[in-house]
Parts: C-alpha cells; sequence; structure tokens
C-alpha cells in the first residue's frame, strides 16, 4: 500500500466519526486493518484526531451534545475492531473516568458536555448522572478501575460534596488510586486547591487538557 | 448545651466506621459494661429491681458507652462523640414536664415518680395502620377517650384512591394524615388536642410536609423521631427534628429500647442499651418523652405462646429507675401484645404489661397488637383497659414487691393460654359510633377484669 | 386539568427507559418535529427578532406535538410519563395568565403580556445569586426597596450560624433562615408583604419545603423555584415539593428555558424545547409563572458574550408563548460580564429591550457565573426598568427594536466578558447607591442607549 493509499484510509476513518456514523467508521476501521495499518496510528491519526475536530465544532455551536453522543459510538465502535488487532501486550487501555454531579443538585448540562468531550477525547466514560452520593462516585470508581473522578456542581451549597468525595477517599484508603478534577458554575481553582482536588477545569476544553496532563498524556 | 447544629456538624464530621464493626463494636462494649457494672439478673428473679445501687450502675454504664463509643449516624457512616460534660450538661437541660396542645386541651406531660400516684398521662392511640375511608370515624374515637393527652397519627396504604408509592405521594399523605388528625379530634370536640405525626415513612420531606398551623401539625403537635435500634440516628430524622426545634413543635422517641439478643446482648445489655437510647433521643433529636422497654429481640411480632418473661420485666424496671433517678425524663410504657384485639388473651397481655406502668414512673402509651393489622389493630377498649389497670393498681397501692406478686399471677393465667387474634377489622368488635364495645367484646372485657379482681386488685 | 398526584402516579408506572436512550430519542424527535414544522434556523438574514407571525403557531405545535410524541421523563424513577394531546391542550387553555402574589398592599399581579405590548412589565430584581450571611439583612432591604419590584427571589450562602452548609440537616435549616432573612429584609424596605421565591439551597424536598411556615416562613402568596430539567426531565423532590405548596397556596416558578447545543439541538430544536418546556412545568409542576426562551450550554462558562441566534431564537419562544398560551413569560438576563462593568450593562439593556418587545417579563440579572457577593447589585435591576420603560415609551416594535437591537449588539460583539466586582467594591449598600466609578458607568451607559433612540426623563 502507498502512503496515499494509506492517508486516505486514515481519512476515511476520521471523515466518518466527523460525519457521526457508526456503519461507515466501522467499515473504514476494518479497511484500515485490512490494508495493514499499524493500528495505534490510525487511532491516533485516525480517531482520536477528530475529537480535536468536534470540540471545535462545538464550541462554534455547528455541533451539539447529541452529536457528541453519535461521534463518541462511532470512535468506540471503530476503536474496537481496531484493537482487535493490536497485540495484547501492546494495548494501552483506554483511560477511565467516572463523571457526574455531586448529591443534592440536579444541575447537568455542564457535565453531559464534559462527558461527552471525554468520550469523544478517548476516554472510557461512566456518567452517573445527578444528584450522586459520594459512596456511589467511589464503587463505580472502583468497580471500573477509572482513573478520574470527575465532579461537576452549579450550587454554591453543594460544593462541599466534592470535598466529601475526597475526604471519603482517604478514609477508604483510596486517595492516591484516582485523580480528582472539579468544575462548574461557582467552582473556581481556589477551591479545588481548598478541597484538596487534583484539578480544575473552568470549561470543558480546558477540563480535558487538565485530566490529560495529570494522566500524563500528550497531544490528542 | 449543644445545639443540633453542632449535632449535625459531628455526625457529618465524626470519625468513619463502617456499619458492621460499629455493629460488633457495640457488642464487645455492652458485655464488657455488663461485666463491669454487674448488670445480672438477680438469683431471686424479682418482677420489679428493689436494688437501687443496679439502677445507679446501669445509669453510670450508660452514661460511659456514650462518652467511650458515641452514636452512630447511619446516614454518614460517622460517629457522633460527645464528652462527659456535654452529656451530662445535655441531661440536665431535659424537661421535667412539657406542655403540650393547646386552648382548652393544653395538657402536661409529666415525669411520674416511681410507685406514687401521680397522675398518669396517656397516649391511647394509634401507630396503626387505619384504611382511609376509616380515618374520619378512628380518629374521634381514641380522642373521645376523655384521659387522652395526645393522639399519635396512622398509616394507610392508599389515599384519594391512589397507592402511596414515591415521594410526591408519601409527601401528599403525610399532609392528609395530619389534616385527618385536626378534623378527628375537632370532632370529639378537642380541636386543641396535641396530635403527634406518624411517619408515612422516615424520609424528611415527609415528615416535614405535614407542618402547617392552620390545617396540619401546630407548633402545638408533634412527630415522632426515633432513635434506631443498636443506637444509631439517622440525617432525615436529624433535619426533621432541626425544622420542628424551629417551628416549636415536640418530639418523641418511639424507642427508648433495649433489645435482649440483639446486638447489645443479654439483658444487661439491653438495659444499657435502653438508657442509651433514651439519652441519645434527647442529645441527637431534643426527643422530650419516649415510650420504651427492655423487649426481646423478636418483639411482639409473632409466637405460638405468650411471652412471660420476668427478666425483661425487671429489666425494664431498671431501665426506669435509672432515668427517674438520674434525669428528668418523661417516660411512657406501652404494653403491646401478640394477640389481637377483641379478646379476653390479648386484655390479659394488656393487663400485665399495663400494672408495670405506675411502678415503673411511667405514664400509658399505646396498646396495640405486636403485628399491626390494617383496620385490626386496636380499638379504644384496651387502651381504656390498660388506663383502668394502671390506675387501679395506684388506687390499691402496690409497691413494687406487691406489684410483682400481681405481675406472677397473671403472668401464670397467661401462660394456660395461645395467642389468638379472632377479628380481622375494628367494625367487628367495636362500634365507633357509640364509642362502645360490640357485647362479645364487652363480654370478654368483664370476665378479663373479673380474672384480674380475682387475682387481687380492686377496680374504682 | 390534570391532577399532580396523577402525574405522581405516572412517573411511577410509566414506561421504563435508561437516560441515555431518552436523551438520544429526544435529540431524533425535535429533529423530526424541526422538519415536519420547517422551522428555520437563523442565517445572517434572519431579523434581530422574529417578524414571522406564522412561524409562531408551527413553533407551538411542534412544542406540543413533543409532548404529546415523546413525554416527559422523570429521572427519579427512569419512567416516561405520557400525556394525551387533550391532556396538553387542556391545560394551556385552563391555566390563568395571571396570578396574584404577596400580599395586602404589598400584592401584585404577575400577567402575561402581549407582544409589542404596552403596559409595564413585571420585574423582580434579585437575587438567584450567591451572598454571605453577614450582608444578608442589607442586601435583601436594597433589592426590596426597589419600587417597581413584584417580588423577590431568595439567595444562596455557603454558611449559616458559623456552619458550613454541608448535610440535609443544615440545609434545611439554612433554608429556613433564607426565607427568615427575606422576610426581615422585605419588611425593613417597608414591602412586608412582598412576595418572596425560595432560592432552594439544595434541591432534595425536605430542604425546599422546611421553608414553609406562615409566621417566619414561606406563605400564601409566596413562591419556590422548581424547575423543569433540561430534555424534558422532571424530578421526584420537585414533583413532592409542588404537591406540598398547593395545600399552603405557594406558587411556583420554573426556569424553563431551553438550552441550544444540548439534547434539543441547535437553535431551531431549542425553540421547540423552549415551548414544551414551559407546557410541562405547567402540567407537572403547576407552574405559571417560567423564565423562558434560549440560552447556550456554554453560558454559564462566561469565557464569551452570547449574541445571535439566541436573541432571535428567544423571540420566537417568548413570541409563541405569549400568542398561544396563558404562561407568564420572564426573561432572565444573564450577562457574561461580573457587575459594575460597561459589558454588564450593556448586556443588560440588550436582553432588556429584547424582553420588552417580545412580553417577556425581567427577571432577577445576574451574572451567568456568579461569585460570592459579585452576582448583582441593585443597578442592573434599576436599569432593566429604565430602558423597559423607555422602550415601552418609545413605542419600539420588533422590526424597529430590532435595528436598535443590532446596533447595540455590535457594540458587543467581539468583546470579552469583564471579570466584574463585588457587591461591596461597586455599591453602596448603607446609602443604596452605585459607587462614583460604577454610576459614571451607568450613566454612559444611558448616554450610548440615548444616542440609539431610548430617552430617559
Amino acid at each position: 500500500m502507498t502512503n496515499g493509499e494509506n492517508q486516505g484510509a486514515l481519512e476515511n476513518l476520521k471523515d466518518a466519526i466527523l460525519q457521526y456514523d457508526t456503519e461507515a467508521a466501522k467499515a473504514a476501521a476494518q479497511k484500515v486493518v485490512d490494508q495493514k495499518i499499524d493500528p495505534k496510528i490510525a487511532i491516533n491519526e485516525g480517531v482520536l484526531s477528530a475529537s480535536t475536530i468536534l470540540h471545535e465544532r462545538f464550541e462554534r455551536g455547528e455541533c451539539f451534545i447529541p452529536h457528541l453522543v453519535m461521534a463518541g459510538d462511532a470512535m468506540e465502535a471503530a476503536g474496537y475492531i481496531l484493537e482487535a488487532s493490536i497485540p495484547k501486550e501492546q494495548i494501552t487501555s483506554k483511560k477511565v473516568v467516572v463523571i457526574g454531579t455531586v448529591e443534592a443538585d440536579l444541575h447537568s448540562v455542564g457535565k453531559n458536555i464534559v462527558a461527552m468531550f471525554f468520550r469523544s477525547g478517548g476516554f472510557e466514560v461512566h456518567d452517573l448522572g445527578v444528584n450522586v452520593k459520594a459512596s456511589s462516585f467511589i464503587s463505580k470508581a472502583t468497580d471500573t478501575n477509572a482513573d478520574i473522578i470527575a465532579l461537576s456542581s452549579l450550587l454554591t451549597t453543594t460544593r462541599p460534596y466534592m470535598r466529601e468525595v475526597i475526604e471519603e477517599l482517604e478514609s477508604v484508603g483510596l486517595r492516591d488510586k484516582f485523580k480528582v478534577i472539579v468544575g462548574g458554575g461557582p467552582i473556581t481553582r481556589e477551591w479545588a486547591q481548598e478541597i484538596g482536588a487534583d484539578g480544575y477545569g473552568t470549561d470543558a476544553y480546558e477540563g480535558i487538557e487538565v485530566a490529560k496532563q495529570i494522566l500524563g498524556i500528550s497531544g490528542n | 448545651m449543644l445545639s443540633l447544629l453542632e449535632i449535625a456538624e459531628r455526625a457529618q464530621k465524626g470519625p468513619k466506621m463502617d456499619e458492621n464493626a460499629w455493629n460488633m463494636g457495640l457488642f464487645r462494649a455492652m458485655n464488657e459494661l455488663t461485666q463491669k457494672y454487674g448488670i445480672l439478673y438477680p438469683d431471686d428473679q424479682p418482677v420489679f429491681n428493689c436494688d437501687d445501687s443496679m439502677a445507679d450502675n446501669a445509669f453510670e454504664a450508660a452514661i460511659e458507652f456514650l462518652v467511650d463509643t458515641g452514636i452512630y449516624c447511619l446516614s454518614t457512616g460517622r460517629i457522633i462523640q460527645l464528652t462527659r460534660t456535654e452529656i451530662m450538661d445535655l441531661i440536665k437541660g431535659m424537661p421535667k414536664q412539657y406542655a403540650v396542645g393547646e386552648g382548652k386541651d393544653v395538657r402536661i406531660l409529666k415525669q411520674r415518680r416511681l410507685e406514687e400516684k401521680d397522675e398518669l398521662n396517656h397516649c391511647p392511640g394509634h401507630h396503626a395502620p387505619f384504611s382511609e375511608e376509616l380515618a374520619p370515624l378512628v380518629i374521634k374515637s381514641f380522642a373521645e377517650i376523655p384521659t387522652c393527652d395526645y393522639l399519635e397519627g396512622i398509616n394507610f396504604s392508599e389515599v384519594d384512591g391512589r397507592e402511596i408509592f414515591g415521594l410526591p405521594m408519601e409527601v401528599y399523605a403525610g399532609k392528609r394524615e395530619a389534616s385527618w388528625m385536626r378534623q378527628g379530634v375537632a370532632k370529639a370536640g378537642r380541636p386543641g388536642l396535641a396530635v403527634a405525626y406518624y411517619p408515612i415513612n422516615t424520609r424528611a420531606a415527609v415528615m416535614i410536609a405535614p407542618i402547617a398551623r392552620e390545617f396540619g401539625l401546630r407548633p402545638s403537635d408533634g412527630i415522632l423521631l426515633s432513635v434506631l435500634p443498636d443506637v444509631k440516628v439517622e440525617q432525615d430524622y436529624i433535619t426533621t427534628a432541626i425544622v420542628w426545634e424551629e417551628y416549636g413543635g415536640f418530639k418523641l422517641n418511639g424507642n427508648g429500647s433495649g433489645y435482649v439478643g440483639g446486638f447489645c446482648g443479654d439483658l444487661g445489655g439491653a438495659i444499657i442499651e435502653g438508657i442509651v437510647a433514651i439519652i441519645t433521643g434527647w442529645i441527637v433529636y431534643r426527643d422530650i418523652a419516649s415510650w420504651g422497654a427492655v423487649w426481646p429481640s423478636t418483639g411482639f411480632m409473632s409466637g405460638q405462646k405468650v411471652p412471660v418473661n420476668f427478666s425483661e420485666d425487671w429489666g425494664t424496671s431498671v431501665w426506669a429507675q435509672a432515668l427517674h433517678r438520674h434525669t428528668n425524663y418523661i417516660l411512657f410504657i406501652s404494653p403491646p401484645a401478640i394477640s389481637g384485639p377483641g379478646c379476653e388473651t390479648q386484655l390479659l397481655e394488656v393487663a400485665r404489661r399495663a400494672v408495670g406502668i405506675p411502678i415503673n414512673g411511667a405514664n400509658v402509651h399505646i396498646c396495640r397488637q405486636g403485628r399491626a393489622h390494617m383496620n385490626a389493630s386496636q380499638s379504644p377498649l384496651e387502651q381504656e383497659w390498660a388506663f383502668e389497670v394502671a390506675s387501679a393498681v395506684m388506687h390499691n397501692g402496690l409497691n413494687r414487691q406487691t406489684a410483682g406478686e400481681l405481675v406472677r399471677k397473671i403472668g401464670d393465667e397467661l401462660r394456660t393460654r395461645t395467642p389468638e387474634a379472632p377479628y380481622d377489622d375494628i367494625r367487628e368488635f367495636y362500634d365507633m359510633v357509640h364509642h362502645k364495645p360490640l357485647p362479645e367484646y364487652e363480654k370478654a372485657y368483664l370476665r378479663t377484669k373479673e380474672v384480674i379482681s380475682a387475682l387481687g386488685l380492686t377496680f374504682i | 386539568m390534570i391532577s399532580l398526584l396523577d402525574i405522581a402516579e405516572r412517573t411511577q408506572k410509566g414506561r421504563k427507559m435508561p437516560e441515555d436512550d431518552w436523551n438520544m430519542s429526544l435529540f431524533r424527535k425535535i429533529g423530526e418535529l424541526v422538519k415536519k414544522y420547517k422551522i428555520p434556523n437563523y442565517t445572517k438574514d434572519t431579523p434581530f427578532l422574529n417578524l414571522d407571525d406564522d412561524l409562531l403557531e408551527r413553533v407551538f405545535n411542534a412544542g406540543v406535538d413533543l409532548i404529546v410524541e415523546h413525554g416527559v421523563y422523570c429521572i427519579t424513577t427512569g419512567r416516561v410519563v405520557e400525556l394525551s394531546r387533550e391532556e396538553v391542550l387542556q391545560a394551556v387553555r385552563e391555566s390563568p395568565s395571571e396570578i396574584l402574589v404577596g400580599t395586602g398592599k404589598d400584592a401584585r399581579w404577575m400577567k402575561q403580556r402581549k407582544v409589542e405590548g404596552k403596559e409595564k412589565l413585571n420585574f423582580c430584581p434579585g437575587h438567584h445569586s450567591p451572598f454571605t450571611q453577614d450582608l444578608a439583612p442589607i442586601v435583601v432591604k436594597n433589592f426590596a426597596q426597589i419600587p417597581r419590584t413584584d417580588f423577590i427571589e431568595g439567595f444562596n450562602f455557603t454558611e449559616v450560624d458559623g456552619y458550613e452548609i454541608f448535610g440535609a440537616p443544615i440545609e434545611a435549616y439554612a433554608s429556613r433562615k433564607q426565607i427568615s432573612w427575606m422576610r426581615e429584609g422585605v419588611r425593613k424596605a417597608g414591602r412586608p408583604g412582598l412576595a418572596i421565591v425560595l432560592y432552594p439551597i439544595t434541591t432534595r424536598a425536605e430542604v425546599l419545603t422546611a421553608a414553609i411556615d406562615p409566621v417566619d416562613g414561606l406563605r400564601s402568596g409566596d413562591g419556590i423555584l422548581t424547575s423543569v430539567l433540561p430534555d424534558e426531565k422532571i424530578e421526584h423532590d420537585l414533583l413532592a415539593t409542588a404537591i406540598a405548596c398547593e395545600d399552603h397556596g405557594l406558587w411556583r416558578i420554573s426556569g424553563s428555558f431551553s438550552m441550544m447545543g444540548g439534547f434539543c439541538g441547535g437553535a431551531d430544536g431549542a425553540i421547540v424545547e423552549g415551548i414544551a418546556k414551559p407546557l410541562t412545568a405547567m402540567i407537572c409542576y403547576r407552574v405559571y409563572v417560567n423564565y423562558t426562551g434560549v440560552e447556550n450550554v456554554r453560558t454559564v462558562s462566561a469565557l464569551s458574550i452570547p449574541l445571535q441566534p439566541l436573541n432571535w431564537a428567544r423571540s420566537v419562544v417568548n413570541q409563541t408563548l405569549n400568542r398561544f398560551t396563558n404562561i407568564i413569560c420572564m426573561a432572565w438576563i444573564i450577562p457574561t460580564s461580573g457587575p459594575g462593568t460597561e459589558t454588564h450593562l450593556l448586556e443588560t439593556s440588550l436582553r432588556t429591550i429584547e424582553a420588552t418587545i417580545n412580553g417577556a417579563n425581567l427577571y432577577a440579572p445576574r451574572h451567568s457565573r456568579a461569585q460570592m457577593n459579585a452576582g448583582q447589585t441593585p443597578v442592573e435591576g434599576e436599569l432593566m426598568v429604565e430602558v423597559s420603560d423607555a422602550t415601552l415609551a418609545a413605542g419600539l416594535d420588533r422590526k424597529y427594536g430590532g435595528e436598535v437591537l443590532t446596533s447595540l449588539a455590535k457594540k458587543l460583539e467581539g468583546r470579552t466578558p469583564e471579570p466584574g466586582f463585588t457587591i461591596q467594591e461597586c455599591y453602596d449598600l448603607v446609602n443604596h447607591k452605585p459607587s462614583p466609578e460604577f454610576e459614571k458607568i451607568y450613566k454612559d451607559v444611558k448616554g450610548q442607549l440615548t444616542e440609539l433612540g431610548l430617552s430617559f426623563p
């Protein structure tokens, strides 16, 4: 296969994701495998590179949360096919995020955006919804072997429940196992530092970048 | 005196502990305290405790438990810790008497003296399930009992034709319960009679919803906020306590008890737990009165025999005496029964417990079949009977010894009987319209009275 | 109208559906309705405010169809509440177009307005914003003193009586204290009967209902914020609160604007949800006063000043609701700049003119990313009233008003939101006036508005 043909296959894969087309993404991923293109390159250049474009589209108002969901579906489907052709010992497992809005708070919009950004950014995301107790965050993070617990709050009075998650992690000896990032309307960098969070994002973009930095993920 | 906000904060920030660890820790602590303070059933197996030092030791054991072990908040999995000074300071703040109700129906709930002839307070009903269509008449019937000082609410499973399921309906039902209670007492000519809300369930929103000065619960009314077994408290209750505290209503502890065979261990542990539960209810919820006793951990839910166990009577008396000697607490004792209402056996079971009420310096609380059934758990007659027996005990000048002998005789009578529950609906044995038992039940009542009289109790 | 108990029962017995499935299904359904009813998207040729009256009926039908054909989702039970067309339309017919709030001399009629109407608008000047406890005694009074205030909303805070507000018990206590302070504040302002709306400390039912008390808390004529959640979702704590309120004569208000960029899609889909949400609030929580319109999911981040297509989309929503329902619309002005700044006042003015022409009453202006004591001052509220009155006096209609708004929007294009100041930094709470610097800004903004054709007495 020529470089040009390889590049074309990767572009097709990226395009399928950017068109939110799961079936096309699967077909394109299969073609990549058939063409014996390095699947790790395909994941980076064909799948994850789409996420930057998606986030920019979202910022410009050209796509919305549901599009991020569909793109995420397409990415997952394609990723599954590509990973199957990577020798097991070479597979870098996806980073896992458990996300939710803290206890006694029903706001969801910001959290949804961040969740979708994570997903389309190649993370495995477990969204617990709203009004989530500290114990539920920890339980899910433990069950899924999460890397990050992402907490959202939109009421000044529900911020303390973020601290509770961190304290609960400490009390059960799991604080070092998970990185905790926080965000939301009343949340500030100072608050994040005060409660001992590992990171803070003003918005979804910053949140993702912070998460990647914390986890030592570079590039896309 | 520590505020409820302070308690709430300690429930949020105290040291964490797994619930299983708490339970087993409780068991060990109670065992140690029982041994240390010698809380053991005497060899002569009295019915009522005659050893004041036993009561004092039991009280001291309870304080030591609270200081060293604390109180467990189930919601947060944390321990509320208190110093001895804080606890004793709080105990000093317990009211010896408390006004409930309003206008001409104001009543004073009081701590009564042991073995004395102080007037009895009386809560004759409900804490039992009655269906919506019976509510108007049932509440009125119980409120018509002249000795009634306050009345507890009812539980039910449907309202306005809908099943009570899910928070929104539960909130609605809670408000309806309060509204029916208000109407029922008014119909009985007791518009200011205090009503104590019996929770539809224990969610805070459901316990707060019935508050309404005009048509629901007033500041002169109350609510049931009970300490859970094994010295546990819970945030929905703390929330409710804080709201009610500001509102001005009174709070009652429906579980100032210890359970033999539970995590508190044996009889000694149950006595200590019972005392701890009373003090905890005051500290954490500001419950101004409580009913309780020492019970078997299986309670009065079922059985093929009527339970006659004088060690528990003795345990109850140690519990009551400890509280009387060291606190101002207002106690009620509830004479439950395994048998259902409408029969002689139940009236005997009620009588057996009712004898101990004035001896233990307590007031008369609701009689009810232990395993309550819809519309068939109680009628006004058992309540009036319990009050009658308790009054007769005082009138006869019985003391711990002589009352103990009477209880033994009633116990002997009960041992010959099997629990029974002959009726499925209050209307089968009680005429609520005319506030009197139906003829069969009346005969059973008169026979029971003869039996008790023959055992040595003279009725007024 | 269908009872709230019926709604409660349907939340318990409706068909089950995972929330993720609901979200995507809503997105698809709204997409279908946008196509079916030919709801356009905003283009550079679209007027600033909607001028197409034919569009409004299509939009209304799309909103009704969304509820009838897709239902409402209860996140507590994970079940769908289904409603028939007759039930929805009956609710539309039977809901009142005006309600009385407050008591005594301070009672006010909250009314639905007409598009391009001539009547002065209802007005809530604050709060829905966090203030520290020490400011409570004076802040509430300041806002309640504004003479045109029809009702006032509570505020959030993080400590009470020296305790951090954390955990249901202290939250419930704080909820009662919020109203107690509000009650005292309105009395100090000489408005003892002014309607107070509880702003949730948290959204637990017990925390919301704890504040009900005719002596020192919420009483008949007061209200509680019980909002329908984005994506046509309701929830048991809020429904339970609505049920509890009914006995007491407490009215409710719902944040019923849609969020463009969310599961409703773009501006076109957000318009459809913007109609469905207030109808849902009315049916499921018995809410007659809604803050309506369309916002953007990115507004809370306050990193840019959102303009079109939101202005146009909001105008479609508010015009539709005012033409085809009895819903009492309120415009929630949430500037992305902080108080005490020119951009904040310009954003406030723009949204106020827009609201006035579209027939939406004026509601609690507040920085979109409000920080403690830095969400709002009385100046914004007072400016809203002035600008609204001037808009009415100038007889601005949708067309001419749109031109004025286009010019005003140009002043905001490309500008970065300014962070703003705390209320103490830019406002004198003792003497009820802005700081000299803020006053200068305020006068300057009024000058700019005068140049655009608004005159102020």
